[in-house]
C-alpha cells in the first residue's frame, strides 16, 4: 500500500507541475458600443440673436432638447419630429440663455441637428454634431482688425473635461497660459476670445486636444458685421465639397495640426469635368494654404482634397456682407441630411450635390417640413448639381450612389453655408 | 498570610499531662452527629483518649441510642448552655473524626501553653496515606478558606508548627467553656467548614486566640461534607461574613464580592462550568431567606465582642482567593495548551529541555511577529475580511435574519456570521477589538493545534508547532488569505483541531469517549461555521490514515465531527452555487513548484518504519491531491477553499514529520531540508505583518459615503473593475467587468457573500449592460431605483470609464485618488421616499408612519412586514406602523436552532465526558 501511495504522490506531484492551469474566470463579454443619437449644438440667445434648432430624422420620434449652462440643465423641451421628420425648436423655449450649448437627444441614428443663429444683422448655421473622440482642428479664423474671432468649448455631460489648445497663427504657436488645460466644467460652455488674446493675426488654426472628459469646439468669425460658424472636426487625408455657384469672394483653406510637412492636391469637378491637379503644395508643419476658388467658375463645381498626412479642408465664402463657412466632409454617401436648409423669406438658397463617382447619380430630393415635396433628378458623373432651396425645415437627399451635399442661404446679403449629414444606412 | 509563630511542639503530648494532675483542666467532649458515620465507633475511639481526668461525652442529635453514662443534646447550643461551670473545655467532635488518643491531651496542653482559647487538630483523611485535610489556615476577606495545602499532599509534619490561624474546622475543636457559652457555640445552620470559620471568627472578635495544634491528629472520614453541599459551605461562608463584620467593613465587602462572584461566574462559564453560578446564585438567595437569623447573630455577637474587624484582617490573605484560583486555572490551561509534554508542569529546569515547548514558543513569535501591523494597526478591510457586524445584528441575521449582501436576499448568511457576533458579544460588544483579537487568538490557536495534533499522532519534536506555520501560509491557504480570505484563515487555524478529535493518543484507552464525541461535534462545528466543506477533513483524514497502517483514529469521532457541518447546511442549501458553480471561483492558480516540494517532504518516509511514516504519507497524499485538483479542476468557491486549505495542512502534515527530528540518512535529510524550505516560505508568507492577508482598508476609502450622506442616510455603492481582486467581497461578472454592490455604511462581513442573484441583481446587470455599451445617457437615473449613491471604478481605466465619459447625470467626484468616484444625485433612499426617507433599524428600517406605503430598495422576498409586496424586483412596505421587519419563515428558523441544538450537545457531551471516569 505505501509503495501504491509513493507512486501516486509522485506521479500528482509531477502532473501538479506539467499539467496547465486551469483558465482563469473572466468578466463576460464588453457589448458592442451603442452610443445614443445625440447631437450638440452651439446656443446663442443674446439680445437679438436668437438660436433655432432644427432636427431632421427619418423617424416619426420623441426626443429632447437640453440647455445647460454653468453646470446645470437650464432647461428641457420634449418634441417629436412628426411625421415629416422635421421640427425646428427655438432654444429659447428650452429657456436657453446666453451663450451656452444644448444637447439634442435623437429618436434614432437616423437623424441630424443643426443650428441656425439669427438677428438682424447676421444669419449663421452650423451642423450639431456627436463628440467626436481624440484630437480635433478647426482654421480659418481672423483677428486682424475688424475681425473678431472667438472659439466655444462645449462641455454638455457630467464630468467635467480638460483641453489643450495649440493656437498656431503666421507667426508661429501662440504661447498663453490660457491655452493650456482648459477646464470645461460639466455642463458648461468656455469661450476663448482670441481677438482679446492673440490680436492682429490674420491666419489661425486651433488643434483642441481633450485630455480628460468630452468636448465639442465651435468657432465663431465675426468680420464687418457677418459672422460665420463651424466646428472643430478631426483631421483627415481626403476631403470633398460642393462649391455653391456665384456669390462672394470664395476661397479654400487647408490646414494641418500636424508638425510636418505635408503634400496636397486639390481636384476639381467643374464645368471641364474633372481636373486633377487644379492645385498642389506643401503645407507647412502646422501650417495653413488658401487656395482660391473665386476664380475656378461662377457656377457650382466640387472639390476634392488629397493630402499625404492629416488636413481638414473648409470653404469660406465672404464679401463686404457676407461672411459664411462650412468644413469639407471626408465621407460620401447615398443619404445626406440638411438640417436648417431653407430658403429664408425674402431670401434664397441652394442646394448643391456633388457627384464625384465615375456614374450618373439618380438623386431624390425631399421637401421636408409643412409641405414634403420630392424631386427627382440626375446628377452627372463627376458632376455637380444645384438645386433651389424653398421654406422648409430642411432637406433629404438620397441618392442611387454615393454623393456630397451642402447647402447655402443668402438674406439681405448676409450667407450661411453647411454641408450636410451623411446618413451611411439611409 | 500572616501567621503567628509559637514554639515548636513535640508531636507527642507532655507526659506530664497524662498523668492525673490535680490541677489538669476539666473537659467534656460533644460528639455531634453525622449522618452515615458510625456513632459507636467514634465513642469507643473517645474513651480511648490517654487524658485524665477522664472527659464527660455528650452526644449531640435527636433519638441517638448511646451507651450508658454517655449524655445527649438536641443541639449543641443547648449541650453547650447545659455543661457545668466545672467544665474548662469542650471538645467539639464529628462523629466522623477519629482522633489519636493523645489528641485531647495534646489540645489540652497547647491550649494552655498558648493561652488561646480555640484550638483545633491537624486533620488527616481518613482511610488515606496521611493525606492532609486542614492544619488550620487563613481565609480571604470574604472567609474563603486558604489552607496553603497541595491537592492529596501528605503529612510530612511539614506544618507542625503550633500557630495562630484565621479558622480551624469544627471537626476537632477545642474550646473554653466559658467562651463557649458566651458565644452560644456553633451556628447550627452552618455546614462543617463555614461554621469552623464563623466560630473561629467570633472568638477573635470576643478576643481569643485561635490555634492550630497539628500534634492532635484526627482522622476524618468526612461524611460531614454532604454531596451537593459546596453552595452550603459558601453560603456559610457569606453569612459567617455578614455575622462578623462591622457595617463599615460590610458597606465595602458586600458590594466587592458581588463583584468577585459575578466574574467567577463568568469566567467559569466560559470555560463551561455552570455550577459557579448555580453556587453564588443559591449561596445569596439562601442568605437573603435567612438574613433575620443573621441579624440575630449579629446582635449575641455585639454582646460579646472586644475587638474590631482588624483583629480579623490580620489573618486574610490578599485579594480574591476565588479568583486568584481561577488566574491560575487559566494560566495553567493557556500553558497546557502549548505544554503538552507537561514540561512546564514538571518543573521549570525541564522546560528548556523540551523541544515541544521550543517549537511551540519559535511558531509562536513568529505568528506575533507576523501579527505585527494587526496588533499596531488593525485588521485590513478588504478581499474577504471586513468588519464584524454588531452582535445583535449579527445574531439576527445568522438566526434566520435579512442577508443585506448586494440588493438583500432571504437567503441565509454565511454561517461565520453567528460566531463573529458571539465574539463581539464576548468583547462587550467591541467589534474591532473583537476581530483584532479573534484573528491573534486564532492564528496561534491553529500553530498550537498543529501541534497537538502532532503531539496526538505520536510526534515529540519542535516541528509539528513550525508546521502549523504550513498550515496558515502554505500552499493553497496562502492564495486564499493572500487575497483577503479571513474566513480561511480562521478555518485552517481551527482545522487541527478537528482532526485531532478523531484520534486518540497511542498511550490512552477508550476512556471519555463521550467527552470526545463532544470535543469532535464542537470542533466540527465551529470548523463548519467557518468553511461549511472543511468538516469532511478529518473523516478524509482518518480514512487515508487508516489505509496506509495508522493506528488510534476513530471512525465515529471523525464521522461525529463530520456531522458538525450542520452548522453550513443553511448557508450551502441557500446558495448551492456556492459549491456548484465552478464559474463563481477565484482567480486562484497554484505554484506549480508545490506539489513537487510536498511529494520531495513525503516519499523518502516510504523507507521509514515509525509512524512517521504514516503521517508523512498521509499528509503527502492529502497535499499533492488537493494541489493538483486545485491546479487543473475548475470548482466552486467552496470547494476550492476546502481543497485549498486541506492542501496546506496536508503539507504541515508532512512538514511536521519531516522536522520532527533529524536523520544522517540522506534521502531523509533531503525531505528535512525541503521540509525546512517550506516552512521558510510559509513564514516568509506570513511575515507581511498581517498574517498573509493584504493591506488596504476599503471602508476607509468608501467612507465618504457615509460623511456626505443626507438625511436618509448612506445608500450603496456599486463600485467596479476589471480587476477581480479590487473588488471586495464576491464579485460578479458584468460585460467587461467584475462589479458589486456595497452597503455604503461600510462593508461588513456578513455581506462578503453575495447570495443566489434575485430578480433586482437581474435588473442591474441588464442596467450595467446597457451603461457600459454607452447608450444610456442618464446612468445615474437608471441606477437610481438601487439606491446606488455613488458608483466607484477601480484599476485600470475600463468600458465603464468611456461609458460615463459621455453621461448626463453621474458626476465624478474627486474623493478617493485611487479610483474614479462618480455620485450619483438621483439615486431613490434605500427606504421610503426622497421626501420621508426611512432609515435603517437593526435588520430593518424605521421612519414615520402613515398611510402610504414604503419602496424598499430591496430584492423582493415574501416575509417582508408590514404587508410585503413586490413592486416590480422591489419591496413595498405599509408604512401605518413606521417600521418594517423580515420576518423568517419556520424553515429559516430551524436550521440555525439544530445548530444551536447541536452546540448544546456538544457542550453537553464535553461537561459528561468530563465528569466520567
Amino acid at each position: 500500500m505505501k509503495y501504491v501511495v509513493v507512486v501516486a504522490i509522485a506521479a500528482l506531484g509531477l502532473a501538479g507541475m506539467l499539467l496547465p492551469a486551469t483558465e482563469p474566470v473572466t468578466a463576460d463579454a464588453v457589448p458592442a458600443s451603442e452610443l445614443p443619437p445625440v447631437a450638440i449644438c452651439p446656443v446663442v440667445e443674446v439680445g437679438e440673436r436668437h438660436t433655432n434648432l432644427s432636427v431632421l430624422s427619418s423617424v416619426n420620434g420623441a426626443g429632447r432638447l437640453s440647455t445647460f449652462s454653468a453646470g446645470e440643465v437650464t432647461g428641457s423641451l420634449d418634441f417629436r419630429t412628426g411625421g415629416t421628420g422635421a421640427v425646428t425648436v427655438a432654444a429659447a423655449e428650452a429657456n436657453a440663455v446666453g451663450v451656452s450649448g444644448g444637447l439634442i437627444e435623437m429618436p434614432s441614428d437616423a437623424t441630424a441637428a443643426a443650428a441656425l443663429i439669427t438677428s438682424p444683422e447676421l444669419r449663421a448655421a452650423e451642423s450639431c454634431a456627436d463628440i467626436p473622440s481624440g484630437q480635433t482642428f478647426i482654421s480659418g479664423g481672423s483677428t486682424v482688425s475688424g475681425s473678431f474671432f472667438e472659439i466655444q468649448l462645449i462641455n454638455p455631460y457630467a464630468g467635467e473635461a480638460t483641453v489643450d489648445l495649440t493656437v498656431t497663427t503666421e507667426t508661429g504657436i501662440e504661447s498663453d497660459h490660457r491655452f493650456d488645460a482648459v477646464i470645461v466644467p460639466p455642463l458648461s460652455t468656455i469661450t476663448r476670445d482670441l481677438t482679446q488674446i492673440i490680436p492682429g493675426r490674420e491666419q489661425i488654426s486651433v488643434r483642441v486636444d481633450t485630455t480628460r472628459g468630452s468636448v465639442l469646439t465651435f468657432g465663431r468669425q465675426t468680420t464687418d458685421g457677418a459672422s460665420a460658424l463651424w466646428r472643430a472636426v478631426p483631421a483627415g487625408q481626403e476631403w470633398l465639397l460642393p462649391v455653391p455657384p456665384g456669390g462672394p469672394l470664395k476661397r479654400m483653406i487647408i490646414a494641418t495640426p500636424e508638425n510636418a510637412e505635408i503634400e496636397y492636391q486639390v481636384d476639381l469637378f467643374g464645368p471641364d469635368g474633372y481636373v486633377e491637379g487644379h492645385a498642389t503644395g506643401v503645407l507647412e508643419p502646422r501650417g495653413l494654404a488658401l487656395v482660391p476658388l473665386a476664380a475656378v467658375s461662377d457656377g457650382a463645381f466640387g472639390v476634392r482634397v488629397i493630402a499625404t498626412g492629416p488636413v481638414v479642408a473648409s470653404l469660406w465664402m465672404s464679401s463686404d456682407q457676407t461672411l459664411a463657412s462650412t468644413t469639407a466632409s471626408q465621407v460620401e454617401a447615398p443619404v445626406w441630411l440638411l438640417p436648417g436648409a431653407s430658403s429664408p423669406p425674402g431670401g434664397s438658397g441652394s442646394l448643391v450635390i456633388l457627384n464625384a463617382g465615375i456614374e450618373t447619380a439618380t438623386v431624390n430630393i425631399r421637401t421636408l417640413g409643412d409641405q414634403a415635396v420630392v424631386r427627382s433628378v440626375d446628377v452627372a458623373a463627376e458632376g455637380v448639381l444645384v438645386e433651389d432651396l424653398v421654406a422648409a425645415a430642411g432637406y433629404r437627399v438620397e441618392a442611387s450612389s454615393p454623393v456630397v451635399a451642402m447647402w447655402t442661404s443668402n438674406l439681405g446679403g448676409e450667407g450661411t453655408a453647411a454641408t450636410g449629414i451623411p446618413l451611411q444606412d439611409g | 498570610m500572616a501567621v503567628r509563630m509559637s514554639q515548636t511542639t513535640p508531636q507527642v503530648a507532655d507526659s506530664e499531662l497524662t498523668e492525673e494532675t490535680p490541677g489538669a483542666p476539666l473537659v467534656r467532649i460533644l460528639i455531634t452527629a453525622v449522618p452515615g458515620a458510625d456513632l459507636e465507633a467514634a465513642l469507643a475511639v473517645v474513651g480511648r483518649q490517654v487524658y485524665e481526668p477522664s472527659p464527660q461525652i455528650a452526644v449531640i442529635g435527636e433519638g441517638l441510642e448511646v451507651p450508658d453514662g454517655v449524655a445527649t443534646s438536641s443541639s449543641l447550643e443547648e449541650a453547650i448552655n447545659s455543661t457545668d461551670s466545672t467544665i474548662d473545655y469542650l471538645w467539639i467532635l464529628h462523629a466522623d473524626a477519629r482522633p489519636r488518643p493523645d489528641a485531647l491531651s495534646a489540645l489540652i496542653a497547647e491550649i494552655e501553653r498558648n493561652e488561646a482559647s480555640l484550638a483545633g487538630s491537624k486533620l488527616l483523611k481518613a482511610g488515606t496515606p496521611d493525606e492532609l485535610e486542614s492544619v488550620g489556615g487563613a481565609t480571604d476577606v470574604f472567609g474563603e478558606p486558604y489552607s496553603g495545602l497541595d491537592e492529596g499532599e501528605i503529612d510530612l509534619q511539614q506544618y507542625d508548627v503550633v500557630r495562630e490561624v484565621a479558622f480551624v474546622q469544627s471537626a476537632s475543636m477545642l474550646v473554653r467553656r466559658d467562651l463557649a457559652q458566651g458565644l452560644r457555640g456553633l451556628d447550627p445552620l452552618l455546614p462543617p467548614v463555614a461554621s469552623g470559620l464563623d466560630f473561629s471568627q467570633r472568638t477573635r472578635l470576643a478576643g481569643g486566640k485561635v490555634i492550630s495544634v497539628p500534634s492532635s491528629e484526627v482522622y476524618h472520614q468526612g461524611r460531614c461534607f454532604a454531596p451537593g453541599s459546596g453552595w452550603r459551605e459558601q453560603a456559610g461562608r457569606l453569612r459567617a461574613m455578614l455575622t462578623a463584620y462591622s457595617p463599615l467593613t460590610l458597606l465595602w465587602v458586600v458590594p466587592y464580592d458581588l463583584l468577585v462572584s459575578f466574574v467567577d461566574s463568568i469566567i467559569s462559564l466560559l470555560m463551561l462550568r455552570w455550577r459557579p453560578l448555580a453556587r453564588h446564585v443559591m449561596s445569596w438567595l439562601w442568605n437573603l431567606y435567612h438574613l433575620p437569623s443573621t441579624i440575630s447573630q449579629r446582635r449575641r455577637l455585639r454582646s460579646v465582642r472586644s475587638e474590631g474587624d482588624e483583629e480579623l484582617f490580620r489573618f486574610h490573605a490578599k485579594g480574591s482567593v476565588r479568583l486568584r484560583a481561577i488566574g491560575e486555572e487559566i494560566s495553567g490551561r493557556v500553558l497546557s495548551v502549548f505544554d503538552d509534554d507537561q514540561a512546564l508542569a514538571r518543573g521549570s529546569r525541564r522546560v528548556f529541555g523540551s523541544p515541544g515547548i521550543w517549537g511551540a514558543a519559535l511558531a509562536a513569535l513568529v505568528v506575533i511577529l507576523s501579527a505585527r501591523t494587526i496588533i499596531f494597526i488593525g485588521m485590513p478591510d478588504v478581499g474577504f475580511a471586513f468588519p464584524f457586524e454588531p452582535p445583535s445584528i449579527a445574531f439576527q441575521r445568522w438566526f434566520g435574519g435579512w442577508n443585506e449582501a448586494g440588493l438583500g436576499s432571504a437567503h441565509p448568511v454565511h454561517p461565520s456570521v453567528g460566531l463573529t457576533g458571539l465574539s463581539s458579544l464576548l468583547m462587550f460588544g467591541s467589534e474591532g477589538a473583537a476581530r483584532t483579537v479573534l484573528t491573534l487568538v486564532l492564528a496561534i490557536v491553529g500553530v498550537v493545534g498543529f501541534g497537538r495534533l502532532g503531539g496526538r499522532l505520536g510526534l515529540r519534536g519542535p516541528g509539528r508547532y513550525l508546521a502549523g506555520l504550513v498550515l496558515l501560509a502554505g500552499p493553497g491557504t496562502a492564495l486564499l488569505v493572500g487575497r483577503g480570505s479571513w474566513l480561511a484563515l480562521a478555518a485552517a487555524a481551527l482545522l487541527p483541531w478537528a482532526v485531532r478529535a478523531a484520534f486518540i493518543h497511542p498511550g490512552e484507552s477508550r476512556r471519555g469517549l463521550v467527552g470526545r464525541a463532544g470535543w469532535a461535534l464542537l470542533t466540527g462545528l465551529l470548523l463548519a461555521a467557518l468553511s461549511p466543506l472543511l468538516a469532511v477533513v478529518p473523516l478524509i483524514t482518518v480514512l487515508v490514515w487508516r489505509a496506509l497502517g495508522g493506528t488510534g483514529s476513530k471512525l465515529l469521532l471523525a464521522a461525529t465531527a463530520l456531522a458538525g457541518s450542520l452548522a453550513g447546511v443553511a448557508f450551502v442549501i441557500g446558495d448551492l452555487s456556492w459549491v456548484t458553480d465552478p464559474s463563481l471561483r477565484l482567480n486562484l492558480t497554484v505554484s506549480d513548484l508545490w506539489p513537487a516540494a510536498v511529494a520531495v517532504i513525503a516519499i523518502p518516509f516510504v523507507l521509514d518504519e515509525t509512524r512517521l511514516r504514516t503521517m508523512a504519507l498521509t499528509g503527502g497524499l492529502l497535499s499533492v491531491v488537493s494541489l493538483a485538483i486545485a491546479r487543473v479542476v475548475p470548482m466552486a468557491p467552496g470547494v476550492q477553499e476546502a481543497v485549498l486549505v486541506l492542501a496546506s495542512f496536508g503539507a504541515g502534515m508532512a512538514v511536521a514529520a519531516a522536522l520532527d527530528g533529524f536523520s544522517r540518512n540522506p534521502v531523509r535529510l533531503v525531505a528535512s531540508l525541503a521540509a525546512i524550505a517550506v516552512v521558510v516560505v510559509s513564514a516568509g508568507t506570513l511575515m507581511n505583518g498581517r498574517l498573509g492577508l493584504p493591506s488596504g482598508d476599503v471602508n476607509d476609502r468608501l467612507g465618504f459615503a457615509s460623511t456626505l450622506a443626507g438625511e436618509d442616510g448612506p445608500g450603496r455603492i456599486l463600485f467596479a473593475s476589471t480587476e477581480r481582486a479590487l473588488v471586495p467581497g464576491q464579485a460578479t461578472a458584468g460585460p467587461g467587468f467584475w462589479y458589486r454592490v456595497v452597503d455604503g455604511t461600510g462593508m461588513t462581513h456578513d455581506e462578503v457573500w453575495l447570495p443566489t442573484p434575485g430578480l433586482g441583481e437581474e435588473q442591474l446587470a441588464r442596467e450595467l449592460t446597457d451603461i457600459a455599451s454607452g447608450t444610456e445617457l442618464r446612468p445615474g437615473r437608471a441606477l437610481a431605483d438601487f439606491a446606488i449613491d455613488w458608483v466607484v471604478l477601480e484599476g485600470p481605466t475600463f468600458v465603464l470609464d468611456d461609458a460615463l465619459l459621455a453621461q448626463l447625470d453621474l458626476v465624478p467626484t474627486p474623493l478617493d485618488p485611487a479610483s474614479r468616484v462618480y455620485e450619483n444625485s438621483e439615486a431613490a433612499p434605500l427606504a421610503g421616499t426622497p421626501d420621508d426617507p426611512w432609515t435603517r433599524d437593526g435588520t430593518g428600517f424605521s421612519g414615520t408612519a402613515g398611510d402610504s406605503p414604503v419602496p424598499l430598495a430591496i430584492d423582493f422576498a415574501p416575509g417582508w412586514e408590514p404587508d410585503g409586496t413586490e413592486s416590480s424586483w422591489a419591496t413595498v412596505v405599509s408604512g401605518e406602523q413606521g417600521r418594517a421587519w423580515y420576518s423568517p419563515t419556520l424553515v429559516q428558523l430551524a436550521l440555525p436552532l439544530a445548530v444551536i441544538a447541536g452546540f448544546v450537545a456538544a457542550l453537553g457531551l464535553i461537561g459528561i465526558g468530563s465528569r466520567r471516569p
